[in-house]
């Protein structure tokens, strides 16, 4: 039964699934990293900057 | 780590553990003047093949995968670790969970170093590009690898003290993830023993595979961990923050996406199907975006403190690897081009780009590292500043003298290869003379590396006396924060949930509104595991959008009647072309262009390579193309080429295989690897399986009577030329065979066989017209 049902699917839309996916991706990621505000990326970015545990520790 | 009480929960003491740190970089740069030195050794031999005849441990073929594999995964690799556990336990602002793992990791990476050093050189090699280890080494770095430093890095991150994952251990934990599930995969075996394994994935697949792992381990190993060094320790060294985080996080997302799938861009026009060469070269071109906004996004980290560059070696080569890493991912997107790579492929100019990544991008980014870690982990000033800088010029100096004359002569013998009279004839037809025409060039290519090795000599020196200006005892600043408390919940969105509130919306539209402030994304960020699961998500549907069509229709490798499994000794001969490295000058893999059909014959089909465990398409022509060897040459004239090729093939820089010509054939050495084929499917005879030495002996003498009739020495059957020689004449000529009907008078058997001669026919009458 898995070997016919295998032999059943076409493969040959894959890739452009594949792209699909990929290009929805990028879209959500480019959208979320966009929807950041300003005060949490300039928090983020500074982490590696001091050794020092900070607290509060938001985000 | 001691706990105190503290206000409204326990406070916990910790100090970072640098002696672990002080161990890899150590590591790092003792294995830099390694990897490099045999680098050099390397290109010298190229040169001056002959400078280590006689010894069969010192070859071209058996050195090169030791340099490539000490400066992947010992020097780079030790790199890796040194920013990682530096890095890790600051942005954590957590011990690593254990100490022993750490210990267990360093001293088992190193291990694995020696082992590697200890088997390639004496012929232990799969003869695959980066993946020449065999399978209990293979196993072992599975082991250090995923459990002992992915389980201690991956406690580390959730037993960690600050609530945001850094970007930079994004890149990690992507390292981390996808170097395991490549390496796993790819190196599926069935063992012929405690030194040899074959693998499970033959000719075309086996090729997709190695290539889906070897790109990767480029992308994972020599590119992802270094991004994570250069967006720890660039902002650390300019003392600014990272230009834009929200670029890191676009850049993190789309490489992961988008490198996995490049691998195939490395077998254009090869008997790998149309679809997935051309889906790598897409792939591979979107890989400028995300790459160029990585390299912007460092050298922007320098905005308004380019002063300080002027004045700082550190940032000078974080400067000149980020550029480089800017120049090759430039690069490899344009050679990923199947017009461009029609070009670049099997030549020099695929080094050149390798060498500006690795000399560039991966040694200035390690070498900044170390020289801005040094004066931390020691505690103490740097010795010599001067010697720094020195360093730095002498680096640079050295690459351009590199790849530069690389550059040149990859483009000069691709151009000679392809040349053509007004005749439509070979321009230059002699192999050799397109060799000749760049060995001064490839002089030039020793006087570079060799200044890079001063460089590193000097970083050397430096780190040395800088050691033994160390304290008596190191200080151990102690830190002390509360855990992470479990339940954690934005402030922010919150309060903006209640935005629409009196709106007078759907509650669809609502909840669109909270979904769209991305809350659920920041929550994942904060998640290691979850985290970990999603990059293993996209690293893994990627791959299997590739694999499954590749492995699952079978038109993509359309079988052969003609082509039949290696004969026992011709099996035996493979195994030693194996292990003498052959691949990494002789590619096994006829393009369908004129200028190679013509040079090498009819060009290659994926079906004649069913029963080729590994794959040996190679990857570069420093001697010619061996797809249609069979029969091209007579046995005794293979007999004197490995004598001394200079004698049949003047100007030839194969060095002398003489060993071949003493060393004794064993036999019974033979049945395991026919065993392990037969295993794999390739169907044997009871005779092949059962006499497997009696077999091969036969074919063997019969080989041996060819060679004194045509001028050679006698009882030269038990040598283990014999058995190359017996594989060299196999390959490439079951497709101009004539096949014989299984069941001739059978009904239909006649037809049948008419079918097949028509078959036949029409092959060669292709064959005919290509190289007419």
């Amino acid at each position: 039964m898995i070997r016919d049902l295998v032999s059943s699917l076409d493969y040959s839309v894959c890739a452009e699934i594949a792209l699909a996916l990929f290009v929805g991706t990028f879209a959500l990621v480019f959208f979320a990293a966009f929807r950041l505000s300003n005060s949490a990326t300039d928090r983020f970015a500074s982490i590696p900057l001091s050794d020092q545990p900070e607290d509060p520790r938001s985000e | 780590m001691a706990k105190t009480a503290g206000g409204s929960g326990a406070l916990e003491s910790f100090s970072y553990d640098d002696a672990i740190v002080r161990l890899f970089a150590t590591a790092t740069i003792l294995w830099a003047l390694v990897a490099t030195l045999v680098g050099v050794i390397v290109a010298v031999l190229l040169v001056m093949p002959s400078a280590t005849e006689g010894v069969p441990y010192l070859t071209f073929a058996r050195l090169r995968p030791l340099h490539t594999n000490a400066a992947i995964f010992a020097f780079a690799g030790n790199a890796i670790f040194a920013a990682v556990y530096y890095s890790t336990q600051r942005l954590c602002k957590a011990r690593m969970w254990s100490d022993v793992l750490s210990r267990l990791h360093f001293w088992g990476w190193q291990l694995i170093i020696v082992l590697a050093a200890a088997t390639i050189p004496f012929g232990i090699t799969q003869s695959r590009e980066y993946a020449e280890l065999e399978w209990p080494i293979d196993l072992l770095i599975a082991v250090v690898w995923l459990f002992i430093f992915g389980g201690n890095f991956l406690m580390t991150l959730i037993k960690r003290r600050e609530r945001h994952m850094y970007v930079a251990l994004w890149f990690y934990i992507a390292t981390i993830i996808t170097v395991a599930v490549l390496h796993v995969f790819n190196n599926l075996c069935v063992p012929a023993g405690w030194f040899k394994g074959y693998s499970v994935y033959a000719g075309v697949q086996d090729a997709f595979m190695q290539w889906w792992y070897g790109h990767n381990a480029v992308a994972f190993f020599l590119t992802t961990p270094f991004l994570g060094l250069m967006y720890y320790f660039l902002p650390k060294a300019a003392d600014r923050p990272v230009f834009s985080y929200r670029l890191s996080i676009i850049h993190f997302w789309s490489l992961v996406f988008i490198y996995i799938w490049a691998g195939p861009h490395h077998l254009h026009y090869t008997a790998l199907p149309e679809w997935a060469s051309t889906l790598g070269m897409l792939f591979s071109v979107m890989l400028w975006m995300p790459s160029w906004g990585g390299m912007i996004n460092g050298l922007l980290t320098l905005r308004g403190a380019w002063h300080k560059v002027a004045a700082d070696p550190v940032l000078k080569f974080f400067v000149v690897g980020v550029t480089f890493y800017g120049m090759a991912t430039f690069e490899g997107p344009l050679l990923s081009v199947k017009s461009v790579n029609a070009l670049s492929h099997y030549t020099d100019w695929t080094i050149a780009h390798v060498h500006s990544g690795a000399l560039g991008w991966n040694g200035f980014m390690a070498f900044g590292m170390l020289y801005w870690l040094l004066p931390r982990i020691y505690q103490t000033k740097i010795w010599s500043d001067k010697l720094v800088s020195l360093h730095f010029w002498t680096g640079t100096i050295g690459i351009l003298l590199y790849i530069i004359p690389i550059y040149a002569a990859g483009l000069m013998q691709g151009l000679m290869w392809r040349a053509m009279d007004e005749t439509g004839n070979l321009m230059y037809p002699d192999f050799v003379e397109t060799v000749q025409s760049i060995v001064v060039l490839w002089w030039l290519r020793v006087l570079g590396g060799l200044l890079y090795v001063a460089g590193v000599c000097m970083l050397c020196v430096n780190t040395l006396m800088t050691w033994f200006g160390r304290p008596s005892t190191y200080e151990v600043p102690v830190y002390t924060a509360a855990p992470l408390s479990k339940s954690y919940r934005d402030s922010k969105p919150e309060t903006k949930d209640d935005e629409y509130k009196d709106v007078p919306m759907l509650d669809l539209g609502k909840g669109m509104s909270v979904w769209a402030k991305m809350g659920w994304h920041r929550r994942w960020e904060r998640l290691p595991v979850t985290f970990t699961i999603l990059v293993t998500i996209a690293v893994v549907s990627a791959t299997l959008f590739e694999l499954i069509p590749t492995f699952l229709i079978r038109s993509n490798v359309p079988t052969i009647a003609t082509v039949e499994p290696y004969t026992p000794l011709e099996l035996y001969g493979r195994h030693i072309y194996v292990s003498e490295g052959c691949y990494n000058c002789h590619s096994q893999m006829i393009r369908p262009m004129v200028a190679e059909t013509k040079r090498y014959g009819e060009y290659s089909k994926p079906g004649e390579f069913v029963y080729d465990r590994p794959f040996q398409w190679g990857s570069r022509r420093i001697g010619p193309d061996l797809a249609r060897e069979g029969g091209r040459q007579s046995s005794f004239w293979h007999w004197r080429h490995f004598e001394n090729p200079e004698e049949v093939s003047p100007g030839s820089v194969m060095p002398s295989y003489r060993h071949l010509l003493d060393s004794e054939l064993k036999f019974s050495a033979i049945a395991p690897h026919v065993k392990a084929a037969w295993h794999l499917g390739a169907p044997y005879s009871d005779d092949d399986l059962h006499n497997t030495e009696e077999v091969a002996y036969k074919q063997a003498e019969r080989i041996a009577a060819e060679i004194v009739s045509q001028g050679g020495p006698a009882n030269t059957m038990d040598r283990q030329a014999v058995a190359l020689i017996a594989y060299l004449q196999r390959i490439g000529v079951d497709l101009f065979k004539t096949p014989e009907p299984e069941n001739a008078d059978a009904e239909g058997g006649e037809e049948a066989a008419a079918e097949a001669d028509a078959d036949v026919a029409e092959i060669t009458a292709g064959a005919e017209s290509a190289t007419r």
